[in-house]
C-alpha cells in the first residue's frame, strides 16, 4: 500500500484519458453492437435497394442489365402506382386521425380514477397483441355482407346489408376502421404517459379560475400533449403508410384496384412478377415520400411545442 | 382485492379471446380433419424434402399417400411442407437463389416455362418411356404432355388434371322442375339464362324471370360470377373462338370474343339478376348455406361439397355461353431442382414411381388423375365428378398460355375483370386497360 495516495493518483492519471473522452468511448462501446447490426442489416440493405433500382433485376435471371433511371420513368407513367398511392394516402389520413382521436379519448377515460382502471387498460390494449392475419380474418367475417354480425346488427334498425369490403367507396374506410381497432392500444399507452406528465396543479389552478372540463381539456391537456400528439402522428404515418396485411387478407386489393396500397403493389411487383429492380424503385419512392411526409409533420406540428 | 379481481378478469378475457380465435372461421358446422402444414412420414435414412400448395382437403389425401409410401418403403423419410400456392412460388424463388431448394416440388404446369427458363429445373425426359424411362407419355393426354414441356424439353411428371366445372344444388333444381342429368345442360347462353333465372328467387318466391321479381331482396341466387372470374373468362373466351394471346404475340383479350365473353358475365349480374356482384359475396359459403344453386368451381370442390356441407349436390360440366364448349384446366406436376444429386434424384424417382402407380388413390382428393389408365379405372359410383369433369378436360379443355410471365399477365388481368364485374368500369374499358398492361408484360418477357 502506498504511503501517499495523492502521489499514486498523480502517477496513474498521467496515462489516463479525460473523463469526457472516457464517457464518449463508453457511449460508443454501448452503441457499437447496435451500430454493427444497423450498418449490416439496414444501411447496407438500403444502399443495395437503391443500387438495385437502377437494374433490370429479376430474382432468378442471371443477367441483370443496368438500365439507369428507366424503372423510375416507368413508375411515373404507371397508372396502378398512382391509384395505390392515392388509396394509401386516404387510408393513412383516415387511420392516423382516427387512431389519434380514439387513443386520446381512451387514454383520458382510463386515466381517470375509475374502478377497474387496469382492467380496462389491458382490455383496450389487447387487440394490438393480435397478428394482422387474425385481425384480418375476424374482420372479414364481422363485415361479411351475407353473414356478418355488423350487418346483422344493422338489420335491427331497418338497414339493408352494407357491402363494406365490396363497395369501392367504403372499402378504404372499412380497412381503416379495422386498423384503428387493431392499433389504437399502443398510442393510448403513449397518451396515458403524456397525461400523467401534466402537473396536477395546472388543473387545480384552472378549476379555481372557473374552468370547466372542456376548458381544462382544450387549454391545458391538449396543448401540453402536443409533443405526444406529434410522436403518435409521426409514428402512425410511418406505420400506416406501409399497410399491407389488411388489403392482402381482407380484399386482395379489390374491388378492382380500390384497395391497392403501395406496399401491396410493391409485393405484387416483387413477388408475383419477381421484378426486383422495379420493386426496389417503388420501395425507394415510398421511402422518399414517407420521409417528406414526416418532415412536413415535424414542421407543422412542432412549431408551438414546449418540451 | 379489486386489483386481484381485475387481474382475474383480464386473464379470463384473454383466455376467452384465444378460444374465440381458435374457432374455425367457417360458418358451416364441420369436423373435417385439418391439413397438417408440415408432416414427416417414415423414418428411413434417405430423406426427401417435398413442398406443395395443397392446402385444402387434397393435402390430406396427399399426406395419406405419403404415409402409405413410407410404410411400404421404410428406407425413406419424406418431409412434406404445405404452403399456399402464391407463397410457395415466392419462397421457391428465394430457395433457388439460396441454393437450398426442396428435393421435390409440386407446381402448376403453367409455372414450367418460368422456372425452366431460369435453368433451375431438372430435365426429366429420361424418366419418360421415349427417353428410356418408366413414365409412359402415351398414357396421358397430348395436352397434358405438352404442359410438361418448355422449348422441347420435358421438365415435369404430371399428377392430375384439375379444372373448371359446375357444382349444382340438386334440391333447388328439382324444386324448379329442372332435370339434374348433366347431359341436359344447355349449350347456349340464352338457355343458360333461362335456367338460371328459374333458379333465382326473391323473398316472395318469385323467380328472376317473373315481372314481380324483387332484385333487391334475393334469397337464392342461380349463379355466382365472382368465383375465380379469370378462369371463367378464359373458358368463355375460348368458347367464343378467342384466345388470350394471338399467334403473332399480341394480347387479344379485348377482341370481339373477349368483349362478348365478359359482357355475358356482367349481364348475368346487372341485366338478368341471376348472380350477385362479386365483391363481398362469399361464393363457397353461399353454396354451403343454400343460397346459391349453381357454383362454377372445380374438381377440388368435391370434398368440400361432400364433407363440409349438407347440400345435395353433384358436378355438372362447365357452362357453355359461346358457340363451342371449352373449359379451363390446369395440371399439378412434380418437378425437381436441376441441382439435385444423383442419390436424391433416385430417391425422388422412387417416390414418383409409387405415386404414379397409385394415381387412382389421388382421385380421392377430387382431382382427376393425369394417367388415362387411372382415369379409366375410376369407379363411377364413388368418383362421378372426377369422371365427368375429367372427360370434359380431355374433350375440350384449355390450358394456360405458355409464357415465362403468365402470372404477371394474370396479375394485370384480374383487377380489370373484377372492376367490370363490379360495375366500376365498362367491359370495353376494362379489357382495353388489361390488354395494354398485359402487352407490356408480354413484350418484356419476349
Amino acid at each position: 500500500m502506498s504511503a501517499n495516495p495523492r502521489a499514486r493518483l498523480t502517477k496513474s492519471t498521467r496515462f489516463t484519458i479525460s473523463l469526457k473522452t472516457r464517457e464518449m468511448l463508453a457511449a460508443y462501446a454501448f452503441l457499437a453492437p447496435f451500430m454493427a447490426f444497423f450498418l449490416v442489416f439496414v444501411v447496407r440493405a438500403v444502399v443495395e435497394a437503391v443500387r438495385m433500382s437502377f437494374y433490370d433485376w429479376h430474382i432468378l435471371r442471371p443477367s441483370r442489365p443496368y438500365i439507369g433511371i428507366e424503372n423510375y420513368l416507368e413508375l411515373v407513367n404507371d397508372d396502378v402506382w398512382w391509384i395505390a398511392l392515392q388509396n394509401t394516402i386516404v387510408f393513412t389520413a383516415l387511420t392516423v386521425i382516427g387512431t389519434t382521436i380514439v387513443a386520446l379519448a381512451a387514454a383520458v377515460a382510463v386515466t381517470r380514477p375509475i374502478r377497474g382502471q387496469n382492467f380496462f387498460r389491458v382490455l383496450l390494449y389487447t387487440p394490438g397483441l393480435l397478428s394482422v392475419g387474425a385481425v384480418g380474418l375476424v374482420w372479414v367475417w364481422l363485415l361479411n355482407t351475407q353473414f356478418g354480425i355488423v350487418n346483422y346488427g344493422l338489420s335491427f334498425v331497418g338497414m339493408r346489408p352494407v357491402n363494406w369490403l365490396g363497395d369501392p367507396g367504403l372499402v378504404i374506410p372499412s380497412l381503416s376502421l379495422t386498423s384503428i381497432w387493431w392499433g389504437f392500444g399502443f398510442p393510448m399507452l403513449i397518451f396515458i404517459a403524456g397525461l400523467q406528465g401534466i402537473p396536477e396543479q395546472l388543473y387545480e389552478a384552472a378549476r379555481i379560475d372557473g374552468g370547466g372540463s372542456a376548458d381544462l381539456f382544450w387549454y391545458i391537456t391538449l396543448p401540453l400533449l402536443r409533443p405526444t400528439i406529434l410522436f403518435v402522428t409521426v409514428t402512425g404515418v410511418i406505420a400506416h403508410f406501409q399497410v399491407f396485411g389488411q388489403p392482402f387478407i381482407m380484399t386482395n386489393g379489390g374491388p378492382g384496384r380500390s384497395s391497392y396500397s403501395v406496399i401491396f403493389y410493391l409485393y405484387q411487383i416483387a413477388w408475383t412478377a419477381f421484378r426486383m429492380g422495379y420493386g426496389a424503385a417503388v420501395a425507394v419512392c415510398i421511402a422518399v415520400i414517407m420521409a417528406a411526409l414526416t418532415s412536413v409533420q415535424f414542421l407543422v406540428l412542432s412549431r408551438r411545442i414546449e418540451y | 382485492m379489486f386489483k386481484r379481481l381485475s387481474l382475474l378478469l383480464t386473464v379470463a378475457l384473454l383466455f376467452a379471446m384465444l378460444l374465440l380465435l381458435s374457432i374455425p372461421t367457417s360458418i358451416v358446422a364441420q369436423d373435417a380433419e385439418p391439413t397438417p402444414i408440415v408432416g414427416a412420414f417414415g423414418g428411413g435414412e434417405t430423406k426427401i424434402s417435398y413442398w406443395n400448395g395443397l392446402t385444402g382437403s387434397d393435402g390430406v389425401t396427399m399426406n395419406e399417400m405419403l404415409a402409405q409410401f413410407a410404410m411400404e418403403n421404410p428406407e425413406y423419410e419424406v418431409t412434406s411442407e404445405i404452403i399456399p400456392w402464391n407463397t410457395l412460388y415466392a419462397k421457391l424463388q428465394a430457395a433457388f437463389v439460396a441454393n437450398q431448394p426442396p428435393d421435390l416440388v409440386l407446381m402448376h404446369a403453367s409455372e414450367v416455362p418460368q422456372f425452366a427458363s431460369f435453368g433451375v429445373l431438372m430435365d426429366l425426359g429420361p424418366w419418360y418411356t421415349s427417353g428410356g424411362g418408366w413414365f409412359d407419355e402415351t398414357d396421358i393426354s397430348t395436352i397434358t404432355y405438352s404442359g410438361m414441356q418448355y422449348q422441347g424439353v420435358t421438365y415435369a411428371i404430371p399428377l392430375d388434371n384439375h379444372g373448371r366445372g359446375l357444382w349444382i344444388n340438386t334440391d333447388m333444381f328439382e324444386a324448379a322442375g329442372i332435370d339434374t342429368d348433366p347431359a341436359t345442360a344447355p349449350d347456349n347462353y340464352e338457355d343458360w339464362v333461362t335456367l338460371l333465372q328459374a333458379l333465382t328467387l326473391d323473398a316472395d318466391g318469385n323467380n328472376a324471370a317473373d315481372p314481380d321479381f324483387d332484385n333487391e331482396n334475393v334469397v337464392q341466387w342461380g349463379y355466382v360470377v365472382g368465383e375465380w372470374p379469370r378462369v371463367n373468362f378464359l373458358s368463355a373466351l375460348a368458347q367464343h373462338g378467342g384466345e388470350m394471346v394471338s399467334a403473332d404475340g399480341h394480347i387479344t383479350v379485348n377482341s370481339d370474343a373477349g368483349v362478348a365473353a365478359l359482357q355475358q358475365a356482367v349481364d348475368l349480374v346487372y341485366e338478368y339478376n341471376v348472380s350477385p356482384p362479386p365483391a363481398g359475396f362469399d361464393t363457397w359459403q353461399g353454396f354451403a348455406s343454400g343460397s346459391v344453386a349453381v357454383i362454377p368451381t372445380g374438381t377440388w370442390f368435391r370434398n368440400f361439397a361432400v364433407d363440409q356441407t349438407d347440400i345435395n349436390g353433384m358436378a355438372w360440366p362447365q357452362v357453355q355461353f359461346g358457340a363451342q364448349p371449352a373449359t379451363w384446366f390446369g395440371i399439378h406436376a412434380f418437378m425437381l431442382p436441376a441441382s439435385s444429386t444423383p442419390e436424391k434424384a433416385a430417391a425422388v424417382e422412387a417416390l414418383l414411381q409409387w405415386i404414379s402407380a397409385n394415381q387412382v388413390t389421388w382421385a380421392g382428393s377430387g382431382q382427376v388423375p393425369a394417367l388415362l389408365s387411372a382415369q379409366a379405372a375410376l369407379d363411377p359410383v364413388n368418383y362421378p365428378s372426377n369422371i365427368l369433369l375429367g372427360q370434359s378436360f380431355s374433350d375440350y379443355g384449355i390450358l394456360d398460355y405458355q409464357s415465362t410471365a403468365v402470372q404477371e399477365m394474370y396479375a394485370a388481368l384480374d383487377p380489370e375483370l373484377d372492376a367490370a364485374l363490379n360495375n366500376l368500369k365498362s367491359v370495353e374499358d376494362a379489357l382495353n386497360d388489361a390488354t395494354e398492361r398485359m402487352q407490356q408484360v408480354l413484350d418484356r418477357a419476349m
